[in-house]
């Protein structure tokens, strides 16, 4: 669903942000993608996604290149960034049906979703009012539920659970889950382990841009017989 | 084509809806009423482009208000696009979300364009629609010169429009593999400014030659010819709208072709640009070693350098404090180009008397003109909490804010003082009462200023610009300059003889009074209204 082959960036001051990363990530998976700050792990979800461009290598979700075949590639997936930007002077219903648009999902589906994520996330009695009056947690649930809407092969999301509430949070772990049920991948970036070693089926390690570990939460661990924290601190610490 | 309007759409509801919640109403019906407040500025267009149709009616070729009109809107569209471009395609918040959409990059880079072209649209419709206005109702109805014109007026924006675009992006894309984003602001508007006295320098020159305007008033297409030669679509647009069908080809063709320029360049300008731009908000993480510094400062040094930062920090801030600062320098400028005024100007003994309330003008200006103090909270934005939890007095916390504006405004004056003092005939005392009455009027206005900011917070804004320009703190800052302008005036009425020292030191007692008074209010009724505060 999701192959990312020998992917670099490097900036212009020549630092390697992303170092030959490989990915394949199957249908009907959570993968997780963790790695301490600085890692690589936003500017890999950039190239993903196509905000930025790799220096090297080739990115395909659903077979398609995000590089020569970008609108193709981009239909296979919704992305939620890490902070919630988004036009801010309009009202909750005006971003969801404009991402309705933008993903062609028609009256009928986009409706019954619009009804079922916003009331999910409790922001349903919100959705006429301005997004800037919104809260942070608010937006990031916004966010969300403009993702979810199009029920992307691929639903992609950098630090999904920050800002959010334990009720949200748990919201956001179902519907992950249900996803997945369906059909559907999720890739996310994490730091809180609990979450990605309790719903990953998937995790990579990404430290100074190298990909250190690969593989279920389970495997990771009996290689050395220690928790996934235990393991991420010994990763990652700073030789 | 669903995308592209749905993607227009948002841009233009978000667009504006931030307009007018920039504006900081709190009603609704003012906050809708607000909106058409730019009309007001478009009056004195009315009235101009009224004298130019007269004008050229009365030689019987009313058509050359057209030409003429249209020139003037396209710099000024032109002018009026580069920094929208930059805001839209460079500054937006929507450029990560935009990026991860499943559209072509000429969707990106058209529904962008159409935003832009929306608002210039209002533009050519208030100028060059005026002409047409004239030209087809004045002397009776012409209804084929009415449509006609009215197709002229959807045209004007495009050409400029596009054109700016295609000059700023790869400009930009220059820029951003260099320096950071924020340079291109300053560069970018210091270029405006060249641009508009270039023109007003080219469009004086023609006028201030009344023997070869003769020669160009002596023959039927003479000024159409004269501008025609630098700017042909400007012909072509008149006689279109003078039922030429040739020259309605020429000029719809023109702008097709900019449009298909566009189209054929957007998939480069938005992976130069755009992505490019992108990539260097993402590179912003990558830590640089520098020197570490550890010395200690005031608590008073460190709040004043902290509100001074704000607006030195952010370009959009620094250049619009500077500009509104150095206005009389601008006009001058301006006016020297335009051959109106030369520094003998003011040597001339005519002038003498007044000298002394010029000087006192100039440098006077900062503080006149910055209402710093009436942005003072509102440029601290989303960071304003940062004060409120720090271990400061209140009084601390408001009069740095007071200092902070005080030391700009002041401070520039001084600067415009010992730039200008030695091209005015003025002796010692004048230049010295001069300086007293801009120190009382940076001491009477900075704290002022900050009563409106209190009552009037805006913090929650999107960009810098709504800050310090779209905020009505700084149209409303204006009012009590206005008062005590009046009370200037009725000052020098009243007292003709006694000169212009005393004049201006009896004024400078008025607004040490206005400080003693604003300071009392600030630090007393304002205060608690500070403390409450919602943020």
């Amino acid at each position: 669903m999701l192959q990312v082959k020998g992917i670099s960036k490097v900036y212009s001051n020549d630092k390697k942000a992303v170092d030959g990363l490989n990915l394949d990530i199957k249908e009907g998976e959570i993968f997780g993608f963790i790695g301490p700050n600085g890692a690589g792990k936003t500017t890999t979800l950039k190239m993903i996604t196509g905000i930025i461009a790799p220096t090297e290598g080739e990115i395909l979700l659903g077979g398609h290149s995000i590089k020569t075949d970008a609108v193709e590639a981009k239909k296979n997936f919704t992305f939620v960034p890490d902070h919630p930007e988004i036009y801010d002077a309009i009202k909750g219903i005006d971003y969801l049906n404009f991402m309705s648009d933008m993903y062609d999902v028609n009256k009928e589906d986009r409706k019954m979703r619009i009804e079922k994520y916003t009331k999910a996330f409790q922001i349903d009695d919100a959705l006429t009012q301005p997004v800037n009056s919104y809260s942070h947690g608010m937006r990031q649930k916004l966010l969300i539920c403009g993702a979810l809407i199009p029920n992307p092969s691929i639903f992609i999301l950098d630090e999904p659970h920050v800002g959010l509430d334990p009720h949200s949070n748990k919201i956001l772990k179902d519907l992950m889950k249900e996803h997945c049920a369906n059909g559907g991948t999720v890739l996310f970036s994490s730091h809180v382990l609990e979450v990605v070693e309790n719903l990953c089926d998937r995790v990579a390690i990404i430290h100074k841009g190298k990909l250190i570990a690969l593989g279920t939460p389970e495997e990771i661990k009996q290689e050395r017989s220690i928790s996934l924290e235990d393991i991420f601190l010994e990763m990652t610490k700073d030789e | 084509m669903n995308k592209l309007y749905a993607l227009t759409k948002i841009q233009i509801k978000d667009f504006m809806s931030k307009y007018s919640q920039q504006l900081n109403m709190k009603s609704k019906l003012l906050s809708k009423l607000i909106i058409i407040l730019p009309l007001l500025i478009f009056l004195p267009a009315y009235e101009i482009i009224k004298q130019v149709y007269v004008s050229f009616a009365a030689i019987g070729m009313p058509e050359l208000t057209l030409t003429y009109v249209y020139v003037a809107a396209t710099i000024l569209i032109f002018i009026t696009a580069i920094p929208l471009v930059i805001s839209l395609f460079f500054y937006s918040k929507d450029l990560s979300l935009i990026a991860t959409l499943p559209v072509k990059e000429d969707t990106i880079i058209f529904s962008k364009i159409a935003a832009i072209y929306v608002y210039l649209l209002g533009m050519a419709l208030l100028l060059f629609g005026t002409s047409v206005g004239f030209y087809g109702l004045y002397d009776g109805l012409k209804p084929v010169e009415l449509l006609l014109g009215i197709l002229g007026i959807v045209l004007t924006p495009v050409m400029p429009m596009i054109f700016a675009t295609l000059v700023v992006i790869p400009f930009m894309t220059f820029i951003g593999g260099r320096k950071n984003r924020n340079l291109m602001v300053i560069v970018g508007n210091v270029l405006l400014i060249v641009i508009i006295l270039g023109i007003q320098v080219l469009f004086t020159r023609v006028q201030m030659d009344p023997a070869s305007l003769q020669n160009y008033f002596s023959s039927s297409d003479g000024i159409i010819a004269l501008v025609g030669h630098k700017f042909p679509p400007s012909v072509w647009l008149t006689k279109m709208i003078t039922k030429s069908w040739l020259d309605m080809l020429y000029y719809i063709l023109l702008n097709l072709g900019f449009i298909v320029l566009l189209k054929l360049t957007a998939k480069h300008l938005y992976k130069g640009a755009m992505l490019k731009y992108n990539q260097q908000t993402s590179q912003g993480n990558i830590n640089k070693k520098g020197k570490v510094s550890y010395k200690s400062s005031s608590k008073r040094a460190l709040l004043i350098k902290r509100h001074l930062g704000i607006i030195v920090h952010n370009p959009t801030f620094l250049l619009n404090t500077v500009m509104t600062m150095f206005v009389p320098i601008l006009l001058f400028g301006i006016y020297s180009l335009m051959g109106l005024m030369t520094l003998d100007t003011f040597k001339d003994p005519m002038f003498k008397p007044y000298a002394i309330y010029i000087f006192t003008g100039i440098i006077s200006a900062p503080v006149l003109m910055g209402s710093l103090s009436t942005t003072v909270i509102t440029r601290e934005g989303k960071t304003f909490w940062e004060t409120r939890v720090l271990p400061i007095s209140i009084n601390e916390n408001l009069l740095t804010r007071i200092l902070s504006t005080f030391i700009a405004s002041f401070g520039a004056s001084l600067i415009l003082a010992i730039a200008t003092f030695w091209i005015f005939p003025l002796g010692l005392i004048d230049i010295l009462l001069s300086i007293a009455f801009a120190l009382t009027a940076t001491l009477c206005f900075s704290t002022l200023d900050l009563i409106i900011n209190i009552a009037r917070p805006f913090l929650n804004w999107s960009n810098p610009t709504a800050a310090v320009k779209n905020n009505l703190n700084v149209m409303i800052s204006f009012l009590p300059r206005l008062a005590f302008g009046l009370v200037g005036f009725v000052l020098f009425k009243l007292l003709p003889s006694v000169g212009g020292q005393f004049v201006i030191a009896v004024f400078s007692v008025i607004l040490i009074i206005g400080f003693i008074a604003s300071y009392a209010l600030v630090f007393g009724r304002y205060r608690m209204k500070f403390i409450n505060m919602d943020i």
